[in-house]
């Protein structure tokens, strides 16, 4: 025990980090419920919940959390349909060369960064860009894939794919092929196999990558505000705009402190049904 | 047996579709990087580098390239030496907090980067600190100290603590056996959570641009802002300069470490 005390310094590294944390937090909750004046830089009390009155009531503040969380569910979907057969080949494939090549191309768009790849997507789907010109050449009529929901979910699921496959993987590779190939050999056709014992064992992985990718999703802020041009408004921009167009903070921290309630609630709702998951079909996880 | 594929071809194929959807913007910037028009032509009419001539003659991106650089090199040493303690003591000395310590560490990967962003802003402009050059690199510690741990945790888990035993039997101090026996092995973990503090920091858009202003600005932010004013391809220039330093990191990573151990302790 007094060994133990002794060793205990070695986290306050970590909890000034924490700490600061929890310093940042309530200051910020502190601010949500002052007031600045117009063309003011200073925030004042008196200390009052009308930035929450005025949030809530807002139809434009309670349409974009509507519509954030749909968007979100949507690109987690699209990212199992895309991801998980991916994840499946690069975890199961035969030839170690192809695997390898993947994971390099995987790493590699993964590790450059969202700047350069939201970018890119503005480029790509522009109303000259790559698609289009493909477009017009096969004598096609353009598309507006830019500036819409469209080009919004395009790179946010281009974005959140590398860390969604990269999970999904793992997960994956930790199933013995024994099992599959047991199944096999006692006659079960590749499709029973999956069904049967594949995707019960995968599933605990599934429900993490899949978690994953609707938080990454629900925060995605750079890609809609490039690629959504204004006329995709989700929480993240719309707490950007409310600092870039007044400059009020205690309003834009309000947006936040309802915007976080919002994430953690969901998020926690996830780790239970996650948690559910893990009892059903696998070992309890730590994470 | 184990050599054959245990899926139809139909699932390579969407595989191949997947990467290729993937990986489809990076190709994409390099060439568009070279083209000397500022928008598409097919096919291509000519190459120039006039573009990377042009990022690195414009003195806001030499500046942005600097701090983004500086910032991120200052992030990855002090987050990792705050890290190691902290695995140290969670992996070899098990307390009572554990969890919960580790759980208030990683808290920030759930928020949204957009929060912490606001949330730093308010501190700063709440106390008459102000934004700049310190406080993102004040943020972007906090922030990353997780991706930092993790992989030092994992790394740390697998290595045997007698070989530090033995050391100190041997007559090592407490210091010197951690860091001759155990430190040479925590190489992997230090290197694959290094790379994720310094590419996140170099990266990092939704926190840093509530906290950069006129005079201090990184590369994510000065190149949002360069996009709006501007239609011409020195971002691409840029991009395809943070391509290649990422490209150069996975090789050189698969060259020390090997992918599969990388991606094991992420």
């Amino acid at each position: 025990m007094r060994q133990q005390r002794h060793e205990l310094w070695l986290a306050l590294p970590s909890l000034c980090v924490v700490a600061l944390f929890c310093i940042v937090f309530v200051s910020f909750a502190s601010v949500s419920l002052m007031k600045v004046d117009p063309g003011g830089a200073v925030m004042h009390g008196p200390l009052s919940l009308s930035n929450y009155e005025r949030a809530l009531v807002s139809p434009a503040v309670r349409q974009t959390a509507y519509y954030t969380i749909r968007l979100a569910l949507l690109i987690t979907l699209l990212s199992v349909l895309l991801g998980y057969p991916l994840a499946y080949v690069l975890a199961r494939s035969p030839s170690s060369r192809m695997r390898r090549a993947i994971l390099l191309c995987l790493v590699a768009t993964f590790l450059s960064g969202g700047v350069t790849r939201a970018y890119a997507w503005t480029i790509i789907l522009g109303n000259r860009g790559l698609i289009n010109l493909g477009l017009q050449w096969l004598g096609l009529p353009r598309l507006a894939l830019i500036n819409n929901e469209t080009g919004v979910i395009i790179s946010v699921l281009n974005f959140i794919l590398p860390f969604f496959v990269l999970t999904l993987f793992g997960a994956i590779r930790t199933i013995p092929l024994n099992l599959e190939q047991a199944a096999r050999n006692l006659g079960a056709s590749r499709g029973r196999v999956f069904r049967h014992v594949t995707l019960p064992l995968s599933l605990p992985g599934l429900a993490a990558s899949a978690s994953l990718a609707f938080a990454l999703s629900l925060g995605a802020f750079l890609f809609p505000q490039l690629l959504g041009g204004g006329r995709v408004q989700v929480m993240a921009t719309l707490i950007y705009d409310r600092i870039l167009s007044s400059y009020d903070i205690p309003a834009a921290a309000t947006l936040s402190v309802l915007f976080l309630l919002l994430v953690l609630t969901l998020l926690g709702g996830l780790a239970l049904a996650r948690r559910l998951i893990g009892s059903r079909y696998g070992a309890p996880e730590a994470a | 047996m184990s050599t054959t594929r245990s899926y139809p071809w139909g699932v390579s194929a969407i595989a191949a579709i997947v990467v290729g959807f993937i990986v489809l913007p990076l190709p994409f910037i390099i060439v568009y990087a070279f083209s000397p028009t500022n928008y598409l032509v097919f096919p291509p009419t000519g190459l120039t580098t006039r573009w990377f001539a042009n990022f690195f003659a414009n003195d806001r991106f030499r500046a942005a390239m600097f701090n983004s650089l500086s910032i991120s090199a200052i992030v990855t040493i002090v987050t990792l030496a705050m890290a190691l303690p902290t695995a140290i003591l969670a992996v070899r000395h098990p307390f009572k907090g554990r969890a919960l310590l580790l759980n208030f560490v990683s808290a920030p990967l759930l928020v949204p980067g957009v929060v912490s962003g606001m949330a730093a802003l308010s501190l700063l402009g709440q106390s008459g600190i102000g934004v700049g050059y310190w406080p993102i690199v004040v943020a972007m510690i906090c922030f990353t100290l997780p991706l930092a741990l993790r992989p030092l945790v994992a790394n740390l888990s697998g290595i045997d603590p007698d070989l530090e035993t033995a050391a100190r039997n041997l007559g090592a101090g407490r210091l010197g056996a951690f860091v001759f026996a155990t430190l040479p092995s925590l190489a992997p973990g230090l290197i694959a959570g290094g790379t994720f503090v310094f590419v996140e920091t170099m990266d990092n858009f939704s926190i840093t641009v509530f906290l950069t202003d006129l005079r201090t600005t990184t590369l994510p932010v000065e190149a949002f802002s360069y996009i709006r004013d501007f239609d011409d391809p020195t971002v691409a220039a840029m991009a395809t300069l943070l391509i290649l330093l990422s490209v150069a990191i996975v090789f050189a990573i698969e060259a020390v470490l090997g992918l599969d151990r990388f991606l094991d302790l992420g």
